[in-house]
């Protein structure tokens, strides 16, 4: 902010007019672009909030209706309370809170080892995570189908929650160990001295200071939980235990697809991210920046 | 691959000392240079500026106990890892090359055998599957990178509160679940009351059907997935513009440039780091893309939009050919890892080389 300052202070006392004319022109055609893009990015999300509010008739009308002529609340009463969306989204949310904590817990541990104790083979280690990380996860599909049937984990939490807190500990420890490597010595090289065992001093000296680096991995844990549908699709296709993925492409038969009560679900699935992210937008982009671009 | 990670690391260590050395009292300098001996920090430093590390004789034994904190910290981590990933991805190439044999009591594997990767190769339907993942996959990242890239300038040039909020609005589509999103996408391709194809015929007179026909429904495809991706390709490169120098910038200016050449020739070359981990990050996403052909299209018409991932799952769980579907399955990852390699050899090299002019 303070380094733009002199420049913008520069340009307005500038004495040309044609340049602030200039200026002028190119600041309505920046708006006019980016008025452009939030419509092209919120169009789709407009026409999902309207048409869960529009009753059975009005969501198959041809040609369709901008604004529902008469508002109902009857999608959502179809997709909570005669059908198991609620359910789906409660598991959503236990798996994707528990993964989350837990590759939170395993790669702040393994983050902090691998940017301060001097442990041998770390560049294998880390170049090995990052790929897997990468991999497409149709490759595991059938092993951990077979893996599950064994455990007779097929069909419930644990099975889905170890799966996603492992394929999401491998990008946490990329970005909590380059949150690390920014991290002064000074706080935690105190508590050692001060005999602090080594679990305590991670908690509560590395911790707190990492916050943001911490917020950044829980942001894209969750979200990639949240998202995930392959594997849940391949594990847990029981009705009891479907994640809102899995339970909103199955839902409908061949021939015709109730559309008004899944997006009466997919708005409620999506409003809890909205609010967070309009809560904590600044974090959020600044930690996902921080985050990427460090990787 | 491993020089490059090796320099990096010095590049690091070298930083960290000039932070720890910069600003400090001389009683902290102090403690810095009594430390230097035994603790991790200088241990690290030690290492990555000697090359080829110490070896166990030199180790001090504190130097060997925090070593071996370092296995406890980082040993559950990599357990989960290995089990839930590394020995399935094993297991998949073990049952590519074997003869699978289910039945209803369990599973058997029995013998070597490349016969699923003949029939592989022999395959119209995976030839078709591997062609159009990787020119959809190519398509869809240049259009998301190009895209993302003038959205992001936008952005910047926008500033204020309003670069907040659209930074909020962008996030959304990218955290949205994405089956989600390819549900509602069908129903605005929907042929009978879509939004899309009544738009598309007042527009033209007569209704579009999206997803009818073959390149139709692939670029329909594509435009849902540059729709609900784009954003987080923006964000990233915005990231990327913020961080860039300021008086790089002036200094073109300066020197007579015009903005459009002081993007092209200055501040683009800048980005390559921001841009190289949105580009590695989307291929790796649209290689494995599974969900949106799932839901959007079912890999039609014919078999259109099947890409390797959906036609490897059918394979495996609507067929039940384990066999078949996890050769499928690990050529696809070998492909990636590939691509992945050569593509990051191919930028690392010309961003080492900035690197070192600086």
């Amino acid at each position: 902010m303070t380094a733009t300052a002199p420049a913008t202070t520069a340009r307005t006392t500038a004495p040309a007019p044609s340049r602030l004319r200039r200026l002028a022109g190119a600041f309505t055609w920046t708006r006019l672009a980016a008025l452009l893009i939030a419509l092209f990015v919120a169009a789709p999300l407009y026409w999902m909030a309207v048409s869960s509010l529009k009753g059975l008739d009005e969501v198959g009308a041809n040609p369709p209706t901008l604004w529902p002529d008469r508002i109902t609340f009857d999608n959502y009463r179809e997709a909570f309370a005669e059908n198991n969306f609620g359910t789906y989204l409660l598991n959503s949310v236990l798996v994707s809170i528990v993964a989350t904590i837990l590759v939170l817990g395993l790669s702040s541990f393994a983050g902090y080892a691998l940017a301060r104790l001097p442990l041998r083979g770390k560049a294998p280690i880390m170049v090995a995570l990052l790929m897997i990380s990468l991999f497409p996860t149709i490759a595991l599909a059938a092993p951990l189908f077979l893996l599950m049937r064994e455990l007779g984990w097929l069909n419930s939490y644990q099975g889905l929650i170890l799966v996603y807190t492992a394929l999401n500990v491998p990008f946490a420890i990329w970005i909590l160990r380059n949150f690390f490597l920014g991290i002064p010595k000074e706080m935690e090289e105190v508590a050692w001295v001060d005999g602090a065992s080594p679990v305590r001093t991670v908690l509560f000296v590395i911790l707190p200071q990492a916050r943001p680096g911490m917020f950044t991995a829980a942001i894209f844990t969750f979200t990639a939980c949240w998202t995930e549908f392959l594997i849940a699709l391949t594990l847990n296709t029981a009705d009891r235990y479907r994640t809102m993925p899995v339970g909103v492409a199955l839902f409908g038969s061949q021939f015709t697809i109730p559309y008004g009560t899944i997006f009466a679900a997919a708005t409620v699935s999506v409003l809890p991210i909205a609010l967070l992210v309009l809560i904590f937008r600044r974090a959020v982009v600044s930690g996902l920046t921080a985050g990427a671009v460090k990787g | 691959m491993r020089r490059g990670e090796r320099a990096r690391r010095q590049r690091r260590a070298r930083k960290d000392a000039g932070a720890v050395a910069y600003g400090r009292s001389p009683a902290g300098r102090l403690a810095d240079r009594l430390r230097g001996r035994a603790e991790p920090g200088g241990a690290r430093a030690a290492a990555a500026g000697g090359g080829t590390g110490p070896s166990g004789d030199d180790r001090t034994d504190l130097e060997r106990r925090f070593a071996r904190l370092g296995w406890v910290f980082t040993w559950p981590a990599l357990v989960v890892v290995l089990a839930v990933t590394l020995f399935p991805i094993a297991f998949s190439v073990a049952m590519s090359l074997s003869n699978v044999s289910v039945s209803s009591g369990g599973f058997r594997l029995s013998g070597f055998t490349t016969d699923h990767y003949t029939l592989l190769l022999g395959s119209g339907r995976w030839r078709h599957a591997l062609i159009f993942t990787v020119l959809y996959t190519v398509g869809t990242v240049i259009a998301e990178l190009v895209l993302g890239t003038v959205i992001a300038l936008v952005l910047e040039r926008l500033g204020g509160p309003g670069r907040g909020w659209m930074m909020a609005l962008l996030l959304l589509p990218w955290a949205m679940i994405t089956v989600v999103s390819a549900q509602l996408w069908a129903y605005m391709y929907n042929g009978v009351y879509g939004v899309l194809t009544s738009f598309s015929e007042a527009v033209t007179g007569e209704p579009v059907q999206f997803l009818g026909t073959r390149w139709p429904a692939v670029l329909s495809m594509a435009a849902a997935d540059v729709w609900k991706t784009t954003p987080f390709v923006a964000i990233i490169v915005l990231a990327g513009l913020m961080m860039l120098p300021n008086d790089v910038t002036e200094a073109a200016t300066v020197d007579g440039a015009d903005p459009w050449t002081a993007f092209w020739r200055v501040r683009l070359p800048l980005l390559r780091p921001a841009l190289t981990i949105a580009v590695l990050f989307r291929i790796l996403q649209a290689f494995g893309l599974f969900d949106l052909p799932f839901v959007l299209t079912g890999g039609g018409p014919g078999q259109a939009t099947e890409s390797l991932a959906l036609l490897g799952w059918q394979v495996m769980f609507t067929n039940l050919d384990f066999g078949p579907g996890a050769a499928v399955a690990a050529s696809t990852a070998a492909l990636v890892l590939v691509g992945c390699l050569l593509f990051l050899r191919a930028f690392k090299a010309r961003v080492g080389d900035e690197e070192s002019g600086t």
